[in-house]
């Protein structure tokens, strides 16, 4: 797995790869973290490059969402492949999250 | 200060066994209601205790060795019998805190009937030993009885029979701790030491089987359903070993099986899902129509029988009642 974080002065885009499970998730846990405690607000994921994500995984999405919610900040998950689409919506998580086919329509705040 | 020896102890063993339950299985409500049945079952087995005493005629020794523990761990038991038996218990975790919340409204109430009976030699160890020892022991019977009873469910989906062991371990403990095989001192020791440990050790093991669970099964079951949703079932292998099954079960009972392994995939995601939201202090998410694809469930379980659900173990790894605990969450 891999994050690659780029700031703005009005957001962090992290671009995630790879895969994420229980072996990994704390790894990602801490990165977005980071990025929170670096004083952003507005995050978007983007998940082109996420092939695989366990329920660790999401439940990492889960905790940044909700650190995310006292800084009245906004978390936006962004070109997700199908197949994870796919988890999202058979779950019914795609409701909790902000979902967005691609960056560009994340950007639009 | 004899008032907090009496008490304290058994409250904070409770919360922090509510604690321990990370997934959120316990509802607050119904824990209440088990702490009130503890103090109801203290105040029947006095009632109860004594008249039998008084009829028979049996020294007081002898009867709380003998006597007492089989009343008094019939009583609390019976609460937790009914709670199962209505699927509001179905894991081991729930039913401990559940069981030990019992024994702790129990023990509460015959520490506040000794408060105020209690001779003028009773003395501030005594009080230790009672809010300690006693309680812990009462709670622990109760929450022992219930990880016995789940435990046998949980393997045989029997449930007339399986509260035995536990009933009967509960009995024999209690009536042991009666005896006082040990110094009392060194027994309220051992059970201090020994009763939190092997909580410990249960809550960690029953943690780990439900993180598991939940870990290893979600995303092969998205991948599944959504194999069935786009009618590509019948390629898995889930597919191929339903399809071997037609030999040994008529066309509708595979159908049926089919139904099954469909609505089961579905109500197990959702489960999942939400015990994540619990697990991170989110809103659960319930759809309208949630109870009626349990009672559908339940409905192509029986439809299915016995031998169809054995012979879709190996697609089904979390047993009907649990899924059906799980979707409870409200």
């Amino acid at each position: 797995m891999k994050v690659q974080v780029t700031k703005s002065a009005d957001y962090s885009v992290a671009i995630l790869e790879g895969r994420v499970d229980t072996t990994n998730a704390g790894e990602l846990e801490r990165a977005m973290s980071e990025i929170i405690e670096g004083g952003s607000n507005k995050i978007i994921l983007d998940c082109s490059g996420l092939n695989y994500i366990s329920s660790s995984g999401l439940s990492v999405f889960l905790l940044i969402q909700k650190k995310m919610t006292p800084l009245k900040g906004q978390f936006r998950l962004c070109s997700l492949q199908p197949g994870i689409r796919e988890i999202f919506d058979i779950s019914g998580f795609s409701s909790t999250f902000s979902l967005f086919s691609d960056k560009e329509s994340a950007m639009k705040w | 200060m004899n008032v907090i020896f009496s008490f304290l102890p058994v409250i904070l063993l409770l919360t922090s066994l509510y604690l321990l339950d990370s997934f959120n299985l316990v509802r607050a409500k119904t824990l209440a209601f088990c702490l009130l049945w503890g103090v109801f079952s203290a105040s029947c087995s006095y009632f109860i205790n004594n008249s039998i005493q008084d009829l028979l005629n049996i020294d007081f020794s002898l009867y709380s060795r003998y006597g007492a523990p089989i009343i008094e761990e019939c009583l609390k038991a019976s609460f937790l019998i009914y709670l199962i038996s209505r699927k509001k218990i179905g894991f081991i975790i729930d039913g401990a805190i559940y069981g030990f919340a019992i024994g702790a409204g129990f023990s509460l109430l015959e520490n506040i009937y000794y408060l105020f009976q209690a001779p003028p030699e009773y003395n501030l160890l005594t009080w230790i030993i009672r809010g300690i020892g006693t309680a812990i022991m009462h709670g622990g019977c109760t929450s022992f009885f219930t990880i016995l009873f789940v435990g046998g469910i949980n393997r045989s989906e029997s449930r007339f029979l399986a509260f035995i062991p536990g009933l009967l371990f509960a009995i024999l403990f209690h009536s042991g701790f009666n005896h006082f095989p040990f110094n009392p001192v060194l027994q309220t020791l051992l059970v201090l030491l020994i009763l939190p440990f092997v909580f410990g050790l249960v809550f960690m093991l029953s943690n780990a089987k439900l993180q598991k669970w939940l870990e290893i099964e979600f995303n092969s079951e998205v991948e599944i359903l959504n194999m069935i949703r786009k009618g590509n079932f019948s390629s898995t292998k889930a597919g191929i070993y339903l399809k071997s099954l037609k030999e040994q079960f008529a066309s509708e009972t595979i159908l049926d099986m089919y139904c099954y392994i469909d609505l089961y995939l579905e109500l197990s995601i959702k489960a999942k899902r939400n015990m994540m939201l619990k697990e991170n202090e989110f809103p659960i998410i319930v759809e309208d129509d949630i109870q009626a694809k349990l009672s559908e469930l339940g409905q192509l379980r029986k439809q299915i029988g016995k031998i169809g659900e054995l012979a879709l173990a190996p697609l089904i790894r979390m047993n009907y009642r649990n899924l059906w605990k799980l979707n409870q969450f409200t």
